[in-house]
């Protein structure tokens, strides 16, 4: 059964779809990637699936229950976390309080200490800064923290949002490093990256969307090697 | 009778009494991101409720506060789970009328209830002057500013260790962030519209030996408690209290050396020259709220 | 005339001749005409008020200033020297214009509620210092109006049209409702000109309003004053029709919120709105009081706070703003059909690329520790179409905003040919607008509230005169823009494909030479995307000059003569689209070095 599950899903903002029709499976342990234009509405999906956006139809599913109804705080409760695209930290609070707050849900408080040293073996860089503001990191130093957030609540699936967004060549480098961490960690990952190459090498499936519809799927690799993947992407 | 160290000490005790008002407007402004108009009319009604429950039932004015902060927290929880909450994502016009509107409402209720007339809660402790030092002060201004900084400290240490504390920050810092944590982000609001209030009806027990409740006494102190909060840093709760004490000090001393009905002219002046050439406030930090 | 305005002042004039002439007839004239006078002096502060809080959404809760200022003026000249209120009047409408400029200069800039808060502490400072100089003002005890004074040959009797002070009620209801008029009067002016519709814009958007050239200060300063001229007359006259004044009821903040509050609960923004809120509460605050007797003291107040909390709850858009659609579904369709789109002439050339008419030069900005833009210096030529391209997060529209004007550069400069030929540096991005830079915004910034002909018509304002003219040139770029069947639609309730072309439909309206285009692209469909670049080269091949920020790969390479690549802020290469395209750099920008590695 598909840990997580978008049927038939159509959703947007005011009067504007984003969404159409949009079939999406991701199966325990998989990493899953969604490749498309600027635009494409790839950002939607994750937050459709996180409950920030509602599907206006189709069924969203979690170990086949329809949550489709389900707010933020609950998605998050049921194991589903995203890290969002702009690392969106709490910049006036040191980068320990927010590993904490990444444990904000009650079922992972207790374990906040084990759960910190675990991340934090991680991402050794994080654990140096602990006790510095958020906010006065570098950027790739702040996209470090907010994917070790994500992690403190121990998600059975993370959902990443353009991780390697606004950060320069070497420090995309260093975020992919990280991201194959996770993958080797076993966590299930759902990823939307500009960066195809990178991503689509380690996918073990990906989706192509053209506005807001799926076009195409396969294996990352073979997606990797369809010269449709390129037009789609990069628009050329 | 040195007059200088007593305008100081009764300027820092008078700023004690406005810090406790302060905060709850800040705490409000910072997380909610309203500007809770009607935040003196709360102290109003904590007033007159510190008057009905020494007056009628008996109860020491201090020992009010535990119903009043109870009731208080209940009443700006309501206020923001059913007329702030509607509007979140409304012009920020329509949320300020809609303060405006219920402090109206409420002067006016006090005015049916109660008339315009004067009420004090009688304690007449509170009033007899403590010596020291050639310095003379009312106990009930020393008792306000003991509670004032405590509650102030106790607030603090809730937002910085406590889960929930955290969680009300995190609201602040990054709204759009908060909900991906598992936040339940109207739930917070709700408690920390509770939490702003619940300080007004600390204050107004602890002061309602000091000021008598009226209709309007609210206008003045809220007036004051924007001076303080825009002084301080809007959301700032360690700038609410530096802005409280400034305030304090002018009030006492610009009363002296002014002219008595020009302290007021003088602090709201420091407010406009705040407001217009450091937006942020003496010590906050831009959008650190 | 449209329907609703002869519905208008047909309401008008009953309101007038109920007090003055029907009234009287059948019931105690003495407290009816009280009442109508009071409803009339509300409603012509509340409608004065509205130029500034409703227009141009700036909420004040200080203009009892003007109102005390105006009674003041009047009041003292009367006593200290004998000067008739109409010529105080004048003079506390001119104190109170300044005083208003004076005041708002500094706060404007303020958003939301630091403005309203900044407006209440100033009333607060006024009333204080009326009370303390009691030499001048008679303090806190206030003064009386004076009935008699001492002359040279006498007393003399100051009641009469002279003093506007009367034994007979109808002449103030008559001098009321005049005052009434003519603050209908300046605001439906208002309204309808070039001048209202930019406070609109200011209210809706103010970046979109400096974008179109509008100087967003200028005219909410010029709000000001005409609204606290408005006021100060009303005051002035209620003053002397109160018989005396006293700090507190003149500078008051309860009457200042009131004022406020019919605006909003009539409808804020419209020009009925605050006459009907006056007219809807005024009278229920009388009835009930009247019903409960004088005792229920507070009850009025009790009624306007429970009226305007439940209005901003169920009807925020107040009740003028909640009828009107259906009022103009009655009074049948208020505008013309567009005309036909205009038939576009294929033959007309290309004009050949000219001088340079845009330079930038070491453009360097930061936030922070982030250097967003980078040493960036670019040339636009005349009728050239430049691209600019670079991942996300690269700094584009970061460089736009130095561009227009939007942010000041930390290093570098911008320098603009205008009509005249001459190389300017505007400070201000109204200044760019008028040195004829037009740009849209990535992120589409429509003046949501107004219609799609409204949003266009304030472009359209950067060169038009008059409001028919702004009219005839909405709907000529409407059509260009296919935006032509949607004139009369709100907005908000566009699709992001028809914000889009809204965009570039305002911009396109204010006749640009230069045009700065963010991604008004993306999102789009093919087929739009196709019209959209039609739609470029259309505006290409009409003299002007553009820059276009994409990342629709198909349509910037068909759109642009030269191409810019901008990667973490700065420029990583330039050239034609054909040699950008071949480009590794570029490649490498987007997908990653190890995509290059692996296709190579």
């Amino acid at each position: 059964m598909s840990l997580l599950r978008l049927e038939n899903v159509s959703a947007g903002y005011g009067a504007v779809e984003v969404l159409s029709d949009v079939t999406i499976d991701v199966a325990p342990g998989e990493v899953v990637t969604i490749v498309g234009a600027n635009g494409a509405g790839k950002t939607t999906i994750l937050r459709t699936i996180a409950g920030l956006v509602r599907p206006r139809s189709g069924r969203k599913l979690i170990d086949g229950r329809d949550v489709s109804a389900l707010k933020p705080p609950a998605i998050v409760d049921l194991g589903i976390t995203l890290v969002p695209e702009g690392r969106q930290l709490f910049p006036f609070m040191s980068v320990r309080e927010n590993l904490m707050l990444g444990a904000y849900k009650p079922a992972a408080r207790a374990a906040i200490p084990e759960r910190m040293e675990e991340v934090l073996a991680l991402f050794p860089r994080v654990r140096e800064r602990l006790d510095q503001y958020a906010g006065s990191l570098s950027g790739g130093e702040q996209q470090m923290v907010a994917i070790a957030r994500g992690m403190m609540a121990n998600p059975r699936l993370l959902m990443f949002d353009e991780p390697s967004l606004g950060l320069a060549p070497m420090i995309v480098k260093q975020v992919f490093e990280i991201v194959d961490r996770v993958v080797a960690a076993g966590t299930t990952v759902l990823i939307v990256e500009q960066n195809i190459y990178h991503t689509l090498s380690i996918a073990t499936r990906g989706y192509v969307l053209e506005n807001g519809r799926i076009v195409m799927q396969d294996t990352g690799p073979a997606l990797l090697r369809d010269p449709h993947v390129r037009r789609a992407y990069l628009g050329v | 009778m040195e007059v200088l160290p007593q305008l100081i000490v009764n300027g820092l005790l008078l700023g004690g009494a406005f810090a406790l008002i302060s905060i709850g407007l800040t705490l409000v402004f910072g997380i909610v991101r309203v500007v809770n108009f009607a935040h003196g009319e709360l102290f109003m009604a904590g007033l007159f409720g510190a008057w009905l429950l020494s007056s009628k039932v008996g109860l020491t004015p201090y020992l009010a506060a535990v119903p009043l902060v109870v009731i208080l927290f209940a009443a700006g929880a309501a206020m923001q789970r059913f007329i702030i909450q509607p509007l979140m994502d409304a012009d920020p016009h329509i949320q300020i009328f809609a303060t405006v509107g219920v402090g109206t409402a409420l002067i006016n209720l006090a005015l049916i209830l109660f008339g315009a007339d004067i009420r004090t809660s009688e304690l007449p402790w509170a009033r007899e002057p403590v010596r020291f030092a050639g310095l003379s002060v009312a106990r009930g201004f020393l008792v306000a500013f003991a509670v004032s900084m405590v509650a102030t400290a106790a607030l603090v240490l809730f937002l910085k260790r406590t889960h929930l504390g955290r969680a009300i920050r995190a609201v602040a810092q990054n709204r759009n962030a908060a909900p991906l944590m598992g936040i339940d982000v109207p739930r917070i609001y709700i408690i920390t519209f509770g939490i702003g209030s619940a300080c007004v009806g600390l204050a107004a027990a602890v002061l309602s030996p000091l000021f008598p409740a009226f209709p309007t006494v609210g206008t003045y102190f809220a007036l004051t408690a924007f001076v303080i909060v825009v002084l301080g840093g809007m959301g700032s709760l360690e700038g609410a209290v530096a802005g409280a004490l400034i305030i304090g000090l002018v009030d006492s001393l610009a009363g002296y050396y002014v002219a008595p009905d020009l302290k007021e002219v003088v602090y709201f002046l420091i407010f406009l020259l705040i407001l217009v050439l450091k937006p942020a406030g003496l010590f906050g930090v831009r959008g650190s709220e | 005339m449209r329907p609703l305005s002869i519905a208008g002042l047909a309401a008008l004039a009953l309101l007038f001749a109920l007090p003055y002439w029907i009234i009287p007839l059948i019931a105690d004239a003495g407290f009816w005409q009280h009442v109508f006078v009071t409803i009339f002096v509300y409603a012509a502060m509340a409608t004065a008020w509205n130029i500034v809080g409703g227009f141009a959404g700036q909420l004040s809760l200080g203009h009892t200033i003007f109102y005390g200022i105006g009674a003041y003026a009047a009041v003292l000249l009367n006593q200290h020297f004998g000067i008739i209120p109409w010529f105080g009047m004048l003079a506390g409408a001119a104190v109170s214009a300044a005083a208003g400029v004076l005041v708002s200069w500094p706060c404007l800039r303020l958003r939301g509620p630091f403005y309203t808060l900044s407006t209440i502490a100033f009333l607060e400072v006024v009333r204080l210092l009326a009370i303390h100089f009691k030499d001048f003002t008679g303090g806190s005890a206030g003064i009386p109006v004076p009935m008699f004074a001492t002359t040279a040959t006498g007393m003399e009797q100051r009641i009469g049209w002279a003093w506007m002070l009367f034994r007979e009620r109808e002449n103030t209801v008559l001098i009321a409702f005049g005052l009434l008029v003519l603050c209908i009067a300046v605001a439906t002016l208002i309204r309808r000109s070039r001048f209202g519709y930019a406070l609109l814009a200011v209210r809706e958007r103010e970046d979109a309003a400096e974008a179109v050239g509008v100087n967003t200060t200028r005219v909410k300063l010029a709000a000001v004053a005409v609204s606290a001229a408005l006021t100060s007359l009303v005051g002035s006259f209620h003053g002397i029709y109160l018989n005396f004044i006293e700090p507190e009821t003149m500078f008051s903040l309860a009457t200042a919120i009131q004022l406020a509050m019919f605006a909003l609960i009539g409808g804020l923004g419209t020009v009925a709105g605050p006459v009907a809120g006056t007219l809807l509460v005024v009278p229920i605050a009388e009835a009930a009081r009247g019903w409960l007797g004088a005792t229920a003291n507070g009850l009025h107040g009790l009624v306007y706070g429970l009226v305007l909390v439940g209005i901003v709850l169920t009807m925020p858009q107040g009740i003028v703003g909640a009828l009107k659609p259906r009022f103009a579904l009655w009074a049948g369709p208020a505008h013309r059909p567009p005309p036909a789109a205009p038939a576009r002439d294929e033959a007309r050339a290309r004009p050949p690329i000219g001088e340079p008419i845009l330079e930038a030069r070491n453009l360097t900005r930061r936030f922070g520790g982030l250097v967003a833009t980078n040493d960036v210096s670019l040339t636009l030529r005349e009728g050239e179409v430049l691209g600019i391209i670079g991942p996300n997060g690269a700094g584009k529209t970061t460089l736009f905003n130095l561009l227009s004007g939007f942010l000041p550069p930390n290093e570098g400069s911008v320098r603009v040919r205008d009509a005249s030929g001459q190389w300017v540096t505007p400070d201000a991005p109204h200044g760019f607008a008028d040195a004829g830079v037009g740009r849209t915004f990535q992120i589409v910034q429509p003046f949501a509230g107004l219609s799609v002909r409204e949003n266009i018509m304030l472009g359209a304002f950067h060169h038009a005169r008059s409001r028919a003219e702004a009219e005839a040139e909405a709907e000529r770029v409407a059509a260009l823009c296919g935006l032509g069947h949607l004139l009369d639609l709100e907005a908000r309730s566009l699709t992001v494909g028809g914000a889009k072309r809204l965009e570039v439909a305002r911009a396109l309206a204010m006749r640009p030479r230069i045009l700065l285009l963010d991604e008004v692209m993306a999102g789009l469909n093919p087929s739009d995307v196709a019209l959209a670049v039609e739609l470029v080269r259309t505006i290409r091949d009409s003299g002007v000059s553009i820059i276009a920020i994409e990342h629709v790969m198909a349509a910037i390479m068909a759109i642009s003569d030269r191409i810019v690549v901008i990667n973490s802020g700065r420029m990583i290469a330039e050239g034609s689209p054909e040699a950008i395209a071949k480009d590794r750099t570029v490649i490498e920008a987007y997908l990653g070095e190890e995509y290059v590695a692996a296709s190579a």
